[in-house]
């Protein structure tokens, strides 16, 4: 089969992550035809949940030497496969795993690359791109050139595809020999399914009337999977145990930067804020109206964030 | 064992966020990621686990002031590329790899990202174009077996990974790695005494141009002097349709 | 009584008196060899150090070494020590005059100068006996942790007390065996009622061969105590004096500064090996008696830390009996990053040792071999890069003024006052009150000021105690050419560390200005009546003084003025309080330090404040305000208390008075 865009897929080994499908998403924009392609090893049951996608086809290149995502043999497995269907495009959405592979493939593929595109516009024929620089404090436009591309798309940028289209075949990919200097040891991956806190879109993060590590989980936990994000702690809340220290947000702790940092009982330190202050839209919860965060919150909400919380956790699941 | 540093002149990453700063105006430093890369290196070596560290940017003369803060880390030497144009990853990577060939390094390290352009590909390209084992974001290095392979512990969205690659190779560092030394003045007034070597394209005998364009750059909408709410449906409803970031 | 004396070396034939002699002066030879050798290794550092006007000499040896000033307090310790250092200084110059009146042109020892004599030596006789004892209990039953304990303690211990013991003895026989009848006996008291009580029906022949032998053991002893001196704590009487005399004579608050022609010349910007020290330093080293007072003192030490003042100078002393070395493999980089330079050791130590300079020349050495990385390396390049150890942008200067109309350089230029914010309160949310409010109490007090807005700068103070002292002469030239460019001579600032570099460093680089904190204006004005401190609350309150203003700077009065606190019957004084005050744990750029909550310094004066009983927490310092209000709310018994500044009380005293 031939296809103008090969889009690659991540998963776990157990099933697809899902906000890698929202390149699907960023491919139909485009407009053109395109494939999915899943590596690994035992893939059946993964490749069958990606044919109702939309795609040409699925290609999967099944092998024991695919097992685990080392980029020495993936690039070249994805290179291959693009040549294979006469690709232009190649395509994933952002992620430590696509960022690895991806640029390795378009050297391999003499292509230029563009990471975290956030939007695609086409006019007269040719395409300009949308990303983030200066870590999101400014946004690019930017112009390709040539007959090839890859780029990696931000997921929260694009919509998750409906998977309601015709099933499409599933091919399976001749791989041949690919190379294998690397070797994987172990991994460790964290019970939590949330994203890393420096890397995260969104950030809650927990100050010390939150009073104990229950609640801290529960609100503040409960708040970051309501919106998909990650949990962060100030110095007070990790020092009084409720949250463990790599939670901590500050300037002896991480610098965050995300889209929506949401602020739960923090007064404001100025050591908190250094932590948090090229946040794109902040939200301060807080009882005490003339706390310091107030002065630095897109949107200040005074009030006692026991109640408050809870209410907000439920009206963004419902929406 | 030779150990290649890359690093980029940025503009300061905190000042350019700023609302009263911007990337024009601020000032130049060390890409800190690229920081962190050049401390490592100088650990290894203060370890005797390698006998020569090399820095290496692409800019043009004006970027001096960061190679002599990176020299006076403690770099052997350092190579100016001399270049003034904007150029992409891609490009980069090329001009890389002529002087990969030129150097013959067991292993070249170099941050992940810039962060004033953030593609995080540089690295990646260049093992791709060299052919070389990757390991990127690494939080851990352990050179192993008489400096010919190393383990490396990478960062990832679901936690950790560790992986084994033979030299030579490339690795890019991740935050976490470790924390960059501080360099007063003496040591950059000792660092003068230190060769920087400058080349251009040419000498390499390389013909590269960007297929990257930046049209144009803009803020974001901008953040209006916090605004109180009074209910928890307002925010909400401020966040999906001003903000328009949930 | 006008022939009342006594015969001198009596029971010592000529021959055994030329022994003597010998063995004196061997003992004494003995003991200059040894000092010779201290003397080489001090010689061996490259800078003297000393402070040469022989005025200075004199009023701080008359202070300090004679009045002891530094010693005195309510403790064991100096009792005992007064005991000691004034038996042992009036029985040597006692033994001195003796020596005159013997081997002199005239005899002037008889009459009632002799019976004076007599009972003026047994008095204090006594007294040192009584301070062996008291240190002896104290060693072996109180057994202070800082107190330090070697053997060659109790060996002088025991020669001490020996001595005075064997005095005595020596004098009892004396007069046993020489018959002195009362009542010129009695002048002799304790000699006179030791022969009446023990001596008792020995025989005049007996008495006087144990005489002899008493005598000889009591020469002995002193030829020891002589030549073993300069291997025990007792090389402190000479070292002490010759420290408290000629240490630099720099104001506390001032670190010495560094040439950019030092650093070519040595390439180094501090101390690596023992002798990049000074000479005056390296003396000091050798001046330490191991009191403990600067360990009881530390607040890094109370808190846990891998400090000890009184450890940094023992270990520095000993590598120089070794000859000298690295002195970063003697102490570690730990130890010198705990310390917050609050100069309690310096302030403690009797013989005016400088724990702080030696620390500092270190850690410039550690901060130029680059060795400094973390928050506080962020810190200094945020001052470097954005003039601001926040890492805000400088044009963000005048964001705390919101909302209030604060006159600037440029919309006042015939102002009398600069008001410095400085960096704390131009940024950090909670210390940009302490600004407001000030510049509010100014306004209302008619006060002529402008504060410089985008023009001000770090002064430069943490990077000169974090120890990059190149950053800091760049600060300090920027700010002195905009000061001079502005035609400031007047300052006030509401931060001590401000304070102190404006008024005791800037001078070293040409700036001279007229400061004040602004504790001092406030209470200026109030006496003035242009501002009123009265108030109706009952609530309890004390105040924390910050190390940089009271102890450092001796401003503690203007404080407690402006809070009005001799007339407020609510006010309670914190024990640690003046120059004896407790650090918060900011200083030394500790600040931007990350510390475990079980080690913070700030929780132990938390403590202390909780205890008072008060509900409000006074401070003048915004890293005070900072440290204690985090401090406070993590206390038990301390959550509700209220933490503010000087200012901020102040300004609501003045709507009160509005109010009425």
């Amino acid at each position: 089969m031939v296809a103008k865009t090969l889009i690659l897929i991540e998963h776990d080994r157990r099933e697809v992550k899902r906000p890698s499908l929202h390149a699907v998403t960023a491919a139909r924009q485009m407009g053109d035809d395109f494939a999915l392609l899943v590596l690994g090893h035992g893939m059946e049951r993964i490749a069958q949940s990606l044919v109702s996608l939309g795609a040409a086809a699925v290609l999967v290149a099944d092998d024991p030497v695919l097992a685990d995502p080392l980029a020495d043999r993936y690039a070249a497995a994805v290179a291959k496969a693009f040549q294979k269907i006469g690709a232009t495009t190649l395509l994933a959405t952002s992620s430590t795993f696509s960022k690895d592979i991806l640029p390795r493939a378009a050297a391999l593929l003499d292509a230029p690359m563009l990471t975290d595109v956030l939007k695609i516009t086409k006019s007269n024929g040719a395409s300009t791109y949308r990303r983030p620089i200066n870590a999101g404090s400014m946004l690019a436009t930017v112009e390709l050139t040539g007959e090839l591309r890859v780029l990696t798309i931000r997921a929260s940028a694009f919509e998750a595809p409906p998977s309601d289209v015709a099933a499409c075949p599933i091919e399976q990919l001749e791989i041949g020999s690919l190379p294998d200097g690397a070797r994987f040891i172990s991994r460790e991956e964290r019970t939590s399914d949330r994203p890393d806190l420096t890397e995260a879109r969104v950030v809650i993060g927990g100050g010390r009337p939150l009073k104990d590590k229950e609640t801290f989980d529960r609100l503040v936990g409960g708040l970051a999977d309501a919106l998909g994000g990650a949990i962060g702690a100030t110095r007070a809340a990790v020092d009084t145990g409720l949250a463990p220290n790599d939670y901590q947000i500050g300037q002896t702790g991480k610098v965050i930067a995300p889209d929506l940092y949401i602020a739960l009982g923090i007064s404001g330190a100025i050591q908190h804020l250094a932590g948090i202050k090229d946040s794109r839209i902040i939200v301060a919860i807080n009882k005490d109206p003339d706390a310091p965060i107030f002065h630095m919150a897109t949107y200040g909400l005074v009030g006692d964030l026991h109640q408050i919380v809870p209410q907000l956790i439920e009206l963004l699941s419902q929406g | 064992m030779k150990i290649l540093v890359t690093f980029k002149s940025v503009p300061d990453p905190y000042e350019s966020a700023a609302p009263g700063g911007s990337p024009a105006t601020a000032k130049s430093v060390i890409n800190p990621f690229d920081e962190i890369a050049i401390e490592e290196a100088l650990r290894i070596r203060e370890r005797g686990e390698a006998t020569e560290i090399v820095g290496l940017t692409i800019g043009p003369a004006a970027v001096e002031e960061q190679v002599r803060a990176a020299i006076a880390m403690g770099l052997d030497r350092a190579i100016r590329i001399d270049d003034s144009r904007a150029l992409d990853p891609y490009a980069i990577a090329r001009i890389l790899r002529a002087v990969v060939a030129k150097e013959a390094p067991e292993v070249v390290l170099m941050g992940k990202q810039a962060v004033d352009d953030d593609s995080n590909q540089v690295g990646q390209m260049l093992a791709g174009l060299l052919g070389w084992p990757q390991a990127t974001f690494i939080s851990k290095i352990e050179f192993l077996q008489n400096q010919t392979r190393a383990r490396c512990t990478r960062e990832t969205d679901a936690g950790l990974e560790i992986i084994e690659i033979p030299f030579p190779a490339i690795v890019t560092t991740d935050l976490r790695l470790n924390e960059p030394r501080y360099v007063s003045l003496p040591g950059l007034m000792k660092a003068r005494k230190k060769p920087i070597e400058v080349q251009s394209c040419d000498d390499l005998g390389l013909k590269v141009e960007p297929r990257t364009k930046v049209v144009a750059t803009e803020r974001p909408p901008k953040r209006s002097a916090g605004v109180r709410v009074e209910t928890v449906e307002e925010l909400v409803a401020k966040l999906k349709e001003e903000a328009r970031v949930i | 009584m006008d022939n009342a004396t006594r015969e001198v070396f009596g029971n010592i034939a000529p021959s055994m008196q030329l022994v003597f002699f010998a063995m004196i002066l061997a003992s004494f030879a003995w003991l200059a060899w040894q000092l010779e050798q201290h003397r080489r290794q001090w010689r061996k550092a490259r800078r003297p150090g000393f402070t040469r006007d022989w005025r200075v000499w004199l009023e701080r040896l008359a202070i300090y070494a004679a009045a002891q000033k530094r010693v005195h307090k309510k403790s064991l310790g100096a009792l005992l020590h007064l005991l000691l250092f004034s038996g042992f200084v009036v029985l040597t110059i006692g033994t001195t005059l003796l020596a005159i009146a013997h081997d002199g042109p005239y005899d002037f020892h008889h009459g009632w100068y002799y019976l004076i004599y007599e009972l003026t030596m047994d008095v204090f006789g006594v007294a040192f006996i009584l301070g062996c004892l008291l240190a002896i209990y104290r060693r072996a039953f109180r057994k202070p942790r800082s107190l330090g304990h070697n053997w060659s303690d109790w060996w002088l211990l025991s020669v001490l007390l020996s001595l005075g013991v064997t005095g005595f003895a020596v004098e009892a026989f004396r007069m046993h065996y020489t018959q002195v009848p009362p009542p010129v006996a009695h002048w002799s008291i304790v000699g006179w009622l030791l022969d009446r009580t023990l001596l008792q029906g020995l025989d005049v022949p007996t008495a006087q061969s144990i005489h002899l032998a008493v005598w000889w053991v009591h020469a002995i002893l002193v030829g020891l105590l002589f030549a073993t001196l300069p291997v025990n704590r007792f090389l402190h009487i000479i070292t002490g004096p010759l420290n408290i005399a000629t240490r630099p004579d720099r104001a506390m608050g001032a670190l010495a500064p560094l040439t950019i022609e030092e650093v070519e010349e040595t390439g180094r910007t501090g101390v690596a090996e023992l002798h990049d020290f000074t000479q005056s330093q390296l003396l000091s080293l050798d001046a330490c008696m191991e009191c403990g007072r600067c360990e009881d003192a530390c607040p890094a030490t109370a808190s846990g830390k891998p400090l000890s003042p009184k450890a940094v100078v023992i270990d520095l002393q000993r590598l120089m009996s070794l000859g000298g070395g690295n002195v970063h493999q003697t102490i570690q980089d730990e130890t010198l990053w705990a310390c917050t330079m609050c100069q309690a050791c310096v302030q403690e130590c009797p013989v005016l040792i400088g724990h702080v300079d030696l620390i500092d020349d270190m850690r410039r050495d550690l901060v130029g071999e680059g060795r400094l990385a973390g928050p506080p390396a962020r810190a200094l390049q945020q001052i470097g890069n954005q003039s601001n150890p926040y890492g805000r942008p400088n044009a963000e200067r005048l964001a705390w003024a919101e909302g209030l109309d604060v006159p600037t350089v440029d919309s006042n230029p015939e102002f009398e006052y600069l008001f410095w914010v400085g960096c704390a309160a131009s940024f950090d949310p909670r210390a940009q009150k302490i600004a407001r409010s000030t510049v509010e109490l100014l306004t209302k007090a008619g006060v002529s000021f402008a504060v410089l807005g985008r023009e001000e700068t770090c002064t430069g103070d943490p990077a000169r105690r974090i120890g990059d002292e190149f950053l800091f002469q760049e600060r300090a030239q920027a700010n002195i050419e905009t000061l001079k460019r502005r035609k400031v001579s007047k300052i006030v600032t509401p931060c001590p560390h401000c304070y102190n570099t404006f008024r005791n460093e800037y001078p070293q680089f040409g700036g001279h200005y007229e400061v004040r904190h602004h504790s001092t204006l406030l209470a200026e004005l109030i006496a003035q009546k242009r501002l009123t401190n009265q108030h109706k609350s009952d609530d309890p309150i004390t105040l924390h003084d910050p190390c940089y203003l009271a102890r450092v700077n001796g401003e503690s009065a203007a404080p407690r003025e402006v809070i009005g606190a001799t007339r407020d019957k609510h006010y309670r004084e914190m024990p640690r309080c003046g120059k004896k005050t407790f650090c918060c744990g900011a200083g030394g750029g500790r600040m931007w330090f990350e510390e475990a909550p079980e080690e913070r310094v700030s929780r132990l004066r938390a403590a202390e404040a909780v205890a008072t009983g008060a509900k409000t927490l006074a401070t003048a310092c915004p890293f005070c305000l900072n440290m204690m209000s985090d401090g406070m709310a993590g206390t038990p018994g301390g959550e509700q208390t209220r933490v503010l500044d000087i200012a901020e009380l102040l300004l609501e005293r003045q709507s009160r008075e509005l109010e009425r």
